[in-house]
């Protein structure tokens, strides 16, 4: 029987943002699905628990934090690894992102090996040999 | 209805961002905190209730012709809701107010609304709101129908939630986006250069222009665009990353859109009437620069702009 791989999920409104992410993950043996906005996503939360979320703040419609909020109300979210990846610095968003048990959060852009330690440290996946030494 | 030179127009009644202003020396822009005032055959909208709208509130009860009024707000830091509990029609029977604002339900959006007015920061709760108070939630299909108004929402960068919006009204575009930083990300990116190898670069890059085509899709065909001009050059150089723009950065982003007219808004409280209009020269200069065609002004206290 085949173990199961497990599963990084990226919700960001930009394409070549979900592209970076899908490059950087290439070489790991993980299941990858992109939605590019939280309405898109939340159908399929619904009946799936990601290993690791990665959550964009400014999107069209609900924003990460309001989303974040909402997939926290699901009794199946409430311990869902989640990392905040966005180009908004500020201290209110970080705060509320931590209330809402956000692991990280992170201001893009972030680079292809930064993106695989996220995983790494919060999706317990092996580093990969050549990235061993440098975690 | 507060103003009888046409069936359609928007009113300033408030400029400032962040605390207000009502010193003799700001008085020609002018002093109060963001409200606008979007009026059309015979429905009132109003964006954001900052003190601007204390006066709004008076000049509705001197009238007798409209007993509604939708406030749409675009977050709930203080100068954009302290002149709520001074809104006088919200304390009259008869009189009907819809919120709307960010929150993921009518209930979220009561909450943050009435909290500014729970013991102990102020006198009296918001049950003593006797007007029929609705908040609003918005459609499947994104927009926020309250005729004759057209109101899509998108967020924007500016700390928590914060909401900007486009406003359709007959022919007429206005977007309103009272706090919004504008080259945050850009600056991100310029800061790791030096870091990213070739194909990160490219994506990194063809990233950054996406954003900017999402930002300025929200822009099309406006005739009206309001927006955070909040600090000069070296003003933002200082309080970068305080979710404001930088008047500069708000007229080359107008410039792009191609919109037809920019008004220079949420300025900063510490800037006189003087301070404001060399920006608005400075402003005018670039536009003809860069052989524009936009329209920039200075959005102030009490302009009444015809929209029929």
């Amino acid at each position: 029987m085949t173990e199961k791989m497990p599963t990084i999920v990226v919700v960001d409104d930009s394409s070549t943002s979900i592209s970076l992410y899908q490059f950087s993950l290439e070489p790991l043996a993980i299941d990858f699905i992109g939605f590019s906005s939280p309405a898109e996503a939340l159908p399929y939360l619904a009946e799936h628990v990601p290993d690791l979320l990665f959550l964009d703040i400014v999107m069209p419609g609900m924003d990460g934090l309001t989303f974040l909020q909402r997939l926290r109300s699901l009794p199946q979210h409430q311990h869902t690894p989640v990392v905040m990846v966005t180009s908004k610095d500020y201290a209110q968003d970080r705060f509320i992102a931590k209330q809402l048990g956000a692991l990280d959060f992170l201001i893009k852009p972030l680079r292809f090996k930064e993106i695989r330690e996220l995983v790494y440290k919060h999706a317990k996946i092996k580093p990969l040999g050549i990235e061993q030494s440098s975690l | 209805m507060t103003a009888d030179t046409s069936d359609r127009y928007l009113r300033f009644w408030g400029v400032r961002g962040s605390y207000p202003a009502p010193f003799a020396s700001h008085l020609g822009v002018g002093g109060n905190t963001s409200c606008v005032e979007i009026y059309a055959d015979g429905h009132l909208l109003v964006c954001d209730g900052g003190t601007g709208i204390i006066p709004l509130g008076n000049a509705l009860m001197a009238q007798s012709a409209l007993r509604e009024v939708t406030i749409i707000l675009t977050h709930y830091h203080w100068d954009h809701i302290s002149g709520l509990p001074f809104f006088v029609p919200a304390f009259v029977p008869g009189w009907k107010v819809n919120f709307f604002g960010p929150g993921d339900c009518p209930t979220e959006i009561e909450k943050r609304i009435s909290g500014q007015m729970q013991s102990p920061y102020f006198p009296v709760e918001v049950e003593t709101w006797l007007a029929n108070i609705h908040y609003l939630a918005v459609g499947h299909d994104g927009i926020i129908k309250e005729t004759p108004f057209h109101i899509t929402n998108f967020n924007v960068h500016h700390p928590g939630t914060t909401f900007g919006y486009r406003i359709e009204v007959g022919d007429k575009v206005i977007v309103y986006v009272s706090d919004n930083e504008l080259s945050f990300i850009d600056q991100n990116i310029k800061a790791r250069e030096s870091e990213l190898d070739s194909q990160e670069w490219q994506l990194i890059t063809a990233m950054l222009a996406e954003e900017r085509s999402k930002a300025l899709k929200y822009l099309e065909n406006a005739d009206i665009f309001i927006h955070d001009a909040q600090y000069t050059t070296a003003d933002y150089t200082k309080k970068r990353g305080w979710g404001h723009s930088c008047y500069i950065d708000t007229v080359n982003f107008a410039i792009e859109a191609g919109v037809k007219n920019l008004y220079l808004f949420h300025v900063d409280p510490n800037y006189a009437d003087s301070k404001i209009e060399e920006l608005h020269r400075d402003a005018l200069r670039i536009i003809a620069e860069r052989q524009s065609t936009l329209h920039c002004h200075i959005a102030r206290e009490g302009t009444l702009i015809d929209l029929s």
